[in-house]
């Protein structure tokens, strides 16, 4: 696990820690305005705020 | 020199044209100023050169509203004021910070940065400070700021010897300046108590208040009541606008490259808003402090982990034997709207050994600095975001508008307001120079004129202003 986790870019190790669905923050997690990410015209850099995240909503997807 | 009592001073019969009340920065740095013009100057400082549990009783009071720190311990009376045990953190006030905001009222100062830049060269000398580095703007909406964790100069330890040797000017401990006396024009004389009981009236040409943040507002309000409004003539703000830099822990981050930001010496970074985006949000200034915990490797991935979820990373650390926290803390400052409402008053019922009525502070932190913090936290949050670089998470209680934390920093000992600065004699007490508005000879020095607080610690800018103050009364006494 360890030499596996050094061998990743550090950015892609955040972005799998925030994204990560199992996590307790996002599990159970209503999509917010979960109609809107629905469309497929919803902007992924689009700011959300979720559980006191300030997140990208590409960081749900 | 250094007297220890006022005794041996008049003993030695030093003419002083200036008297200074307090030794702490301000008032060691308006003293040094004006001894080396040549003026003979005396600073009566209340305490003797060591802390003493008797001399900190002066300082007791009481605070009505939001939770703060007993007064008797937020400030300390003896030889070099709270210069022996502040934490040296420095930064001078932005230019941003001098201007008026539309959104908040009673804002903006009759002097602007620029009156005090000329100085910063010997508050570098006198702080010990390298030069700052410019921000640096990471979005539209902020700034990536220099907080310098100075050495802390204790400026008792520092100047003793200089001031011992100095020939213009004299100090005098022990000597407790309990009231001004004065007629509406002029301040007459100042009453002292030494060795427990009262000295006297001392009689100089010059009068500079430099008692600190919370004393320089308790000694006008009873020297004005005593004197039937002699000593500060316009009192409508006297005591008012009292600020502090509430300081909270404000949520957590998790940033994708910990080396984007360069961290001090004690892991830390600052951040705060661009004036844009304050008057977008119709907000004041904050300051994020970005708390990095010094892990690496494997540790730093867990620790990302305890911001997203605590129970895994828990287990992991458990598996590593090791405890850790969140990768990064963010504690939030922020500049408190300046209101009549937050002031000190004097004491109906409790007097402290010389008779004079303790301090009554009444404090209340208003709903534009909750909207400051929440919406600081997610400017910052965004900015993180949208650059990538990194993800922050607000703490609940702020997110769920709970109550504000009593276990936490709480604020920063700043004490600033009470006899401010401005050109409206409803709302100020002092001119642009330092001076008791309708007074020939009485001045202020230290961060009660400040109008305004900004986001960073005073003393930095509380020096620049007695440096400016000591060198406009060098003109003013030598005319
Ligand atoms: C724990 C702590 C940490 C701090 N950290 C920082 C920091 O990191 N950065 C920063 O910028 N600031 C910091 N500060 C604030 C800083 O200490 C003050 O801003 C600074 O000391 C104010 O200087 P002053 O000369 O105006 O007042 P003071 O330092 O309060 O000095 C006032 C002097 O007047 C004397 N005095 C009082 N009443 C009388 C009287 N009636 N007659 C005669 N003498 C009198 C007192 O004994 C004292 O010596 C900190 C403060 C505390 C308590």
């Amino acid at each position: 696990m360890s030499s596996f986790i050094k061998k990743m870019h550090r950015r892609t190790i955040v972005q799998a820690l925030i994204a990560l669905p199992a996590l307790s923050l996002f599990r159970a997690l209503p999509h917010p305005s979960a109609s809107s990410s629905d469309r497929p015209d919803a902007d992924p850099h689009e700011i959300v705020e979720v559980s006191g995240w300030i997140l990208k909503r590409s960081d749900l997807a | 020199m250094i007297f220890d009592n006022y005794e041996a001073f008049r003993a030695a019969n030093f003419i002083a044209k200036v008297c200074i009340l307090g030794s702490g920065p301000a008032g060691t740095t308006v003293a040094r100023k004006l001894g080396a013009a040549g003026i003979p100057v005396v600073v009566l400082e209340a305490g003797s050169r060591e802390f003493s549990d008797e001399s900190q009783d002066f300082y007791r009071g009481t605070t009505v509203g939001d939770f703060y720190f007993d007064l008797d311990i937020t400030r300390l009376r003896y030889m070099g004021g709270s210069s022996n045990h502040w934490a040296g953190w420095c930064r001078v006030l932005d230019k941003l910070d001098f201007e008026p905001k539309a959104w908040a009222p009673d804002t903006g100062w009759p002097i602007s940065r620029a009156d005090i830049e000329p100085y910063l060269p010997e508050v570098h000398d006198i702080l010990e400070l390298p030069g700052f580095r410019p921000d640096v703007p990471i979005s539209d909406d902020i700034r990536w700021i220099q907080l310098i964790k100075s050495p802390a100069v204790r400026f008792a330890e520092k100047f003793a010897d200089e001031l011992d040797k100095s020939r213009n000017i004299a100090v005098v401990l022990n000597t407790y300046a309990t009231e001004l006396t004065g007629d509406g024009k002029k301040v007459t004389g100042a009453r002292l108590w030494s060795n427990g009981q009262d000295a006297g009236l001392f009689s100089a040409d010059y009068f500079i208040v430099c008692t600190g943040g919370l004393e320089n507002s308790r000694l006008l309000l009873w020297s004005n009541q005593r004197s039937n409004g002699g000593v500060v003539p316009n009192a409508a703000a006297l005591g008012r606008y009292w600020m502090e830099h509430p300081t909270f822990e404000g949520g957590n981050a998790i940033l994708a490259d910990y080396g984007e930001f360069e961290v001090d010496a004690v892991n830390e970074a600052f951040f705060s808003p661009s004036l844009a985006a304050m008057e977008r949000l119709q907000i004041m200034n904050f300051g994020i402090r970005l708390i990095e915990m010094p892990y690496a490797g494997i540790k730093r991935v867990i620790a990302d982990l305890a911001c997203t979820a605590p129970d895994m990373a828990e287990w992991a650390a458990y598996q590593l034997s090791q405890n850790l926290r969140c990768a990064a803390q963010l504690y939030v400052a922020w500049e408190q709207a300046p209101l009549a409402s937050n002031q000190i008053v004097l004491s109906k019922t409790d007097v402290d050994h010389a008779g004079v009525p303790r301090i009554e502070l009444h404090w209340k932190k208003s709903e534009l600095e909750r909207r400051t913090l929440r919406e600081g936290l997610k400017l910052f949050g965004t900015t993180l975001a949208q650059k990538d670089l990194g993800r922050v998470r607000i703490a609940d209680w702020i997110t769920d508008s709970g109550d504000f934390p009593t276990d936490e920093e709480t604020a920063g000992h700043h004490h600033m307001g009470g006899t401010r600065m401005g050109t409206d004699v409803t709302r100020s007490v002092v001119d642009a120079n330092c001076k008791v508005h309708g007074m020939d000879n009485l001045y202020v020095g230290g961060s009660s004129v400040f109008c305004t607080s900004g986001e960073c610690n005073p003393t930095t800018t509380i020096t620049a202003l007695a440096c400016r103050l000591g060198e406009h009364l060098s003109k003013v006494v030598a005319a």
